[in-house]
């Protein structure tokens, strides 16, 4: 374990992000570099519990502990070892994920949790930076193709493990780029795309085949994916967002907010974006105060907006862990995220009741009012506002996957909430056809995305060698 | 473990090649930590194997690996018979279980696991999660969802979260971890479900709930008191462990809590155990081992002993305490009779009880607990609490409290002894479900220790021996006991949620009382659907078998023991000192004694405690003075106040747990012999006392002295392993001391008169203490009072002599000072000049004449 009185001599200490200032005007990574001397110091503050909550925390259940305290011992290369054993892409993770693994951290019981995300971040840099990240090919093939649809973070890292066990695997993109929303969603100020390129790079190295702006069940069809492969993951994610069906709608300057990002992806990769939506000089009104809404607002700053305001229907949470969420739970509580930091104002219990807009069909009023607590979100009389609105971004989630095209030309069934349905192996009802990902448990993390991928593919893999795990328990 | 059992099993050798082979290849990789060579390595392995092997020959009682090897000390729980017979003949196997085609598939899926791909690039080993929970380990039944789910439902005191808890844990038995959990209720229609309205209360049913023993230094304060806060609010009983208990705590608060723990333990250490600690207690139970770790003693680090640990304990700040395997005055069962009529003098009042563990064979052992005439016996499962065991503990040691209780009920009703017990079971019992199990298994009662320290907020984090729980329970640390956050009301919560699952099976059942449901094992029956290929070969007619009995025999406790206290001396003597015990009158009287009196001076003790506490009455208030021959355990637990002075001689266990009193013993004043020379006192004299003075003008037995924490004595000749794991207190030895003195003494102080050179030479067990000569003019001084003050008591002859030769004698004199006493005191520890002997003068033995003459001098 670290050190065994680590928790009680050291302070929790993360890295601090770099200045409002200077980061709004650029688009690098916002958190500052954090010494690995500091990494290790946090590391002996793990106290390698008998029952290590993190280690359930995590989606991918992540050995926590164990790597925590490679780290503290300065055994990095062991440390990326373990760490790669239950995470294909920890340089993901280590940036955006927001960590439920601390959230479950036995010392978030009395004290603030171990520093894990920073600790997983610097264990995959180091391993980077020191040339350990090599290609790793598999030894034979077993002549099986798997097509896998979709490269986001559930595609690839099932793509890299199939790979890994010696099949052959070719992942399909509709954009024109690999990586989902890791690629054109996530803005380059929380992860810069060259840690997306950085493992693509392997990953081709290792023999993946990845096929960009083909959108299967439009370009291809499922019958010759069927056709031309032994299985295919559907990784499609969930990219129905929801809508805000009010009167004005239809008005011109109100987008979803992933018609706004991918722009400035585009931009920030060097693309000529014709037509971007562009917050410049504009009364932003953010509708939705999640992490799409944090993302539309750091964009919006860095696009030098007028005025921003992130509108959210829930009442504000509040300050510390809410008695309803508690330890080891994820915790319902307010959350400053680095946009936040850079401005713009939140409010809590706002509707929109409508939009209103000049006389060219442009959005320039939003109209609403404060509303009550869920389920209900009754109206409060009198609330009743109008805000100047030249830009309006709908971030208020998705409804789950995009259901014509793919799905219904392969039938596969959906379960009662719109979502993909499969078995515990991640297998549709149609034969060799498995799914993973948002688009089998709807809008989700990026944590989540990549141990739905991995265990897919552990379930593909079975299914394409015929063979039940070896250890097994009901041979 | 894999040693052990090899070697048990009759190995001469065993060749780890793999692991030595292991080690060089880290070696050769740099995994070792920076300046470990592979040489050092491996005598580092081999110097830990060693340890272990050592560590489970002790728990087993063999001293020495000639008498382990092919000893067999192992019980196989799930493998068949035929297996067993043909290749573990011998050992006993009561469940049935696997075969040789079984193993071979095991040993084969492992083998294909290694040899092939398997679907996930596996680049580590498997994590295997023996010890700390891993999801892809072994199943734990304590895991994240099962500790958080308990804890959201006791502190939000929501019944449907603890069933949600219980539903995890139910149905992970399920999964094989627990022999309960392969099987299932009855529910026949010929006993109709009853109204859960017609369903003794739930108020009832806790009250016969206890928590475990946990001692005050193995847990913190503030979660010692929780328990017992809790446990007496509902009218269950709280355990202090075998770390004795604060005094303060006897008293009830002011706002009507109370932090005394119904239940005093007795252990083999007998930290704490005063005549006020036994006489403040519902319950006094005599702990012959744990569950969890049979064989093997509390070990409280020095670091977890403070201030208030050691005042409680008798014992020194910052000194570690070793709890003994055995009770060195228990080697027989007649000899635990003796120490349960020993602790009914004391309090009889309080109900005694004996811990076992549950083992093939327990039923017998609790069949002799019976007739020794203890008021309930508790069946001890190897599940239970194993935070701070060590790890050849945690793993094979111990078997399931289901097979141990299933045992005790069968033999206690087949002799006809279980109307007169009862019956209560521990280790890990965890829901409604668990409880009902053991109930119609035979237990009247049930222990929680694990529960109930999850329920005030312990999250395994299996660093109890660390001092570092980040949740203030397992820790004396003042810092982290801050964070403690457990209330009296998470505790109850659990047990009435638990009683409240235990009403709900007995309505299914269709019992409307707890008492008609203990020992209806014909409600149980194993799983119909056992579909996992390794529990197909199980079979548990033996845990299921009823006895068939007549009507008359009971099975459940129905009657209540006849301890015999009625022929006690101590009536006689409460009487005579009436005067003192009510108004603190001196009292004098001369009585005569026989053997067939025993444990004289303990119910007058137990009365003394009552009334004054442990200040006890003023010095030499009451006295008797008795003539004749004692019987056992003359002078035990005699108070502060009380002298009782012996002409003649004495049995075994004399000042047993001396709690203040003065015992002063001589040999007729009519005899002739030497006394120094001749048996004056028996056996384990003076073992667990923990304040007074004794004076023995003559010989002891064996184990004098050993556990004492705080008494002083003067005595002329001891036998083997005088003063053992001794903590505090003063020993005098005039004479010859037998071999093993000292062994695990960690306090307190022995002077031993070594006239030839033996004792320090080879009788003393020098691995814990230093010995020195007496030069330290205090000693001097100390020493020389005391031998007068023995003189002055005892007129022993050879005390006088001594004091008569003063400057001769004392450079004979030993001083025993233990290693872990000087660090404490900061003293470093002793080297004698290479050149100077310890004993410069050549061995000179007293004239036997000479002390004759004086002998006949003080007689006249």
């Amino acid at each position: 374990m670290g050190k065994v009185t680590g928790f009680v001599e050291y302070s929790r200490e993360a890295p601090q992000r770099r200045p409002v200032a200077e980061r709004v005007s650029d688009w690098f990574e916002v958190y500052q570099d954090f010494s690995e001397d500091k990494v290790r110091t946090q590391g002996a503050r793990c106290m390698d519990c008998g029952v290590p909550f993190c280690h359930t925390g995590c989606p991918l259940n992540n050995i926590i502990p164990d790597w925590n305290d490679l780290v503290y011992r300065d055994r990095w290369r062991a440390a990326i070892r373990v760490l790669h054993a239950t995470n294909n892409f920890p340089e993901f993770t280590g940036r955006i994920c927001p960590a439920p693994c601390e959230a479950a951290c036995v010392l978030g019981i009395s004290e603030p949790p171990v520093t894990i995300k920073v600790i997983e971040k610097t264990i995959i840099e180091h391993a980077f930076s020191e040339g350990w990240i090599q290609p790793e090919p598999p030894a034979r093939r077993t002549g099986k193709r798997v097509a896998v649809v979709g490269s986001g973070p559930a595609g690839l890292a099932a793509a890299q493990q199939l790979n890994r066990a010696g099949h052959s695997v070719t992942v399909f993109e509709k954009a024109d780029r690999i990586g989902g929303l890791l690629r054109y969603g996530i803005p380059e100020f929380k992860m810069e795309k060259r840690v997306l390129d950085r493992r693509l790079k392997q990953m081709i190295a290792e023999g993946v085949e990845f096929r960009t702006n083909v959108h299967v069940g439009r370009t291809i069809t499922g019958a010759a994916l069927q056709k031309d492969f032994d299985a295919i993951l559907l990784a499609g994610g969930a990219e129905q967002p929801r809508d805000l069906p009010v009167p004005g709608r239809e008005l011109n300057g109100i987008h979803f907010a992933m018609e706004f990002l991918p722009q400035q992806n585009k931009v920030c990769e060097g693309d000529d974006v014709s037509g971007q939506i562009l917050a410049t000089g504009k009364s932003v009104v953010i509708i939705g105060g999640g992490d799409t809404g944090a993302d539309c607002l750091g964009t919006s700053h860095r696009q030098k907006a007028a005025s921003i305001h992130q509108f959210e229907i829930m009442p504000v949470p509040p300050n510390d862990r809410a008695p309803q969420t508690p330890w080891p739970l994820w915790p319902l509580q307010l959350r400053v995220e680095s946009s936040h930091e850079e401005g713009g104002v939140r409010e809590w219990s706002m509707a929109t009741t409508s939009f209103t807009g000049d006389e060219n069909g442009r959005v320039n009023k939003l109209h609403g009012i404060r509303v009550g607590p869920a389920p209900k979100f009754e109206p409060i009389p009198g609330t009743e506002f109008t805000l100047d609105a030249g830009l309006v971004l709908l971030a208020m989630g998705f409804t789950g996957p995009v259901q014509s095209g793919l799905i219904e030309q392969l039938g596969v069934a959906l379960d009662a909430r719109g979502n993909v349905a499969t078995d515990s192996s991640y297998a549709t009802n149609v034969p060799g056809v498995f799914a993973a990902g948002d688009l089998r448990r709807g809008q989700s993390l990026v944590v989540w995305a990549i141990a739905e991928g991995r265990r897919a593919a552990e379930g593909m893999h079975r299914h394409l060698v015929n063979r039940e795990s070896p250890l097994a328990e009901d041979v | 473990m894999h040693f052990c059992l090899l070697i048990g099993y009759g190995a001469s050798a065993v060749n780890p090649y793999l692991a030595i082979e292991t080690l060089e290849d880290q070696a050769a990789r740099g995994n070792l930590p920076a300046g470990m060579t592979f040489e050092t390595a491996l005598k580092n392995y081999k110097k830990a194997i060693n340890k272990g092997l050592l560590k489970v020959f002790s728990k087993m009682g063999i001293s020495t690996l000639q008498s382990y090897r092919g000893a067999q000390v192992f019980e196989a729980i799930g493998l068949s018979k035929a297996l067993v017979d043909r290749y573990f003949t011998g050992t006993a196997s009561r469940i049935e279980g696997v075969g040789l085609a079984v193993l071979a598939r095991e040993a084969k899926m492992k083998h294909d696991y290694a040899a092939q791909p398997v679907s996930e690039a596996d680049t580590e080993l498997d994590v295997g999660g023996s010890y700390q929970y891993r999801v892809r380990g072994e199943y734990h039944l304590l895991n994240p969802g099962t500790v958080s789910k308990l804890q959201h439902a006791v502190r939000q005191e929501s019944f449907q979260t603890f069933q949600e808890y219980s539903a995890l844990v139910d149905s992970q038995s399920r999964e094989l971890c627990t022999l309960r959990g392969l099987m299932q209720f009855k529910l026949g229609d010929k006993d109709q479900p009853v109204p859960i309205e017609e369903v003794e209360p739930a108020a009832e049913i806790v009250k016969r709930f206890a928590t475990g023993a946990m001692s005050f230094g193995s847990i913190s304060k503030e979660a010692h008191e929780t328990l017992a806060i809790a446990m007496n609010r509902i009218g269950g009983k709280s355990n202090t462990g075998e770390g004795g208990e604060d005094e303060a705590r006897f008293e009830r608060d002011a706002n009507g809590d109370w932090r005394r723990s119904a239940i005093k333990q007795v252990a083999s250490a007998r930290f704490g155990v005063t005549t006020n600690y036994l006489v403040n207690a519902d319950e006094l139970q005599i702990k012959i081992a744990q569950g969890a770790k049979p064989g093997e003693g509390g070990q409280l680090p020095g670091y977890k002993v403070d201030e208030v640990i050691a005042r409680v304990r008798h014992s020194i700040a910052g000194v570690g305490l070793i709890s003994p395997p055995p009770h060195h005055d228990i080697y027989s069962i007649e000899d635990l009779a003796q120490l349960i009529y020993d602790l009914k003098n004391v309090n009889p009042r309080a109900r005694i009880s004996v811990k076992l563990v549950a083992e093939v064979g327990v039923g017998t052992v609790a069949a002799g607990v019976a007739k020794a005439h203890a008021d309930v016996v508790l069946i001890s499962g190897h599940d239970g609490g194993t935070g701070a065991s060590p790890l050849t503990s945690l793993k094979h040691a111990g078997i399931p409290w289901e097979l141990g209780l299933a045992e005790t009920q069968q033999v206690l009703v087949l002799n006809d002894l279980r109307s007169r017990v009862r019956v209560q079971t521990d280790g890990k019992l965890q829901t409604g479900r668990d409880v009902t199990i053991a109930a119609l298994l035979g237990a009247e009662e049930f222990g929680f220790s694990t529960m109930p320290l999850v329920s005030m907020g312990c999250i395994m984090m299996r660093k109890c021996h660390l001092n570092t729980c980040p949740v203030g329970i397992a820790t004396q640390d003042p810092a982290l006991r801050a964070k403690f956050q457990g209330t009296p009301e998470n505790v109850i919560n659990f047990f009435f949620f638990i009683a409240e699952e235990v009403r709900q099976w007995m309505s299914k059942l269709g019992f409307r009382t707890m008492d008609e449901m203990i020992g209806r094992v014909d409600r149980i029956e194993m799983r119909h659907a056992l579909d996992h290929w390794k529990a197909r070969g199980l079979d548990f007619s033996s845990i299921l078998y009823n006895p068939q009995v007549p009507r008359r025999v009971g099975r459940r406790c129905t009657m209540a023991q006849d301890h015999g206290l009625a022929e006690a001396l101590d009536y006689k003597l409460i009487d005579h000192a009436k005067d003192a015990l009510e108004q603190g009158a001196p009292v004098d009287f001369q009585l005569p004694i026989r053997n067939v009196h025993r444990t004289v001076g303990a119910m007058l003790s137990g009365e003394i405690a009552r009334r004054y506490g442990s200040a006890g009455l003023p010095d030499d208030t009451i006295r008797f003075q008795f003539t004749g021959s004692a019987g056992q355990s003359f002078g035990a637990f005699l108070a502060k106040g009380v002298t009782l002075t012996l002409e003649g001689d004495a049995n075994d266990y004399v000042g047993k747990g001396l709690s203040g009193g003065r015992l002063i013993v001589y040999p007729p004043r009519t005899s002739t012999f030497l006394p120094e020379e001749n048996m004056l006192v028996g056996n384990v004299v003076l073992y667990g006392a923990t304040s007074g003075e004794a004076f023995f003008n003559g010989m002891a037995g064996e184990r004098f002295a050993v556990r004492n924490s705080g008494a002083t004595a003067v005595v002329e000749s001891v036998g083997d392993h005088g003063c053992e794991y001794m903590t505090k207190g003063l020993v005098v030895v005039l004479g010859r001391a037998g071999r093993n003195f000292a062994a695990g003494m960690n306090g307190g102080i022995a002077f031993v008169l070594d006239e030839t050179g033996e004792f320090a030479g080879v009788l003393c067990n020098q691995a814990s203490v230093d010995l020195e000569p007496v030069t330290d003019p205090a000693d001097m001084q100390a020493l020389e009072n005391l031998i007068s003050r023995h003189v002055e008591a005892t007129a022993s002859p050879r005390g006088k002599w001594i004091l008569e030769n003063w400057e001769e004698m004392l450079p004979k004199f030993v001083k025993v000072f233990p290693h872990e006493y000087k660090r404490v005191l900061g003293i470093p520890r002793y080297q004698p000049a290479k050149a100077e002997a310890a004993h410069p003068q050549p061995p000179q033995v007293v004239p036997a004449a000479a002390s004759l003459k004086h002998q006949e001098a003080a007689h006249g």
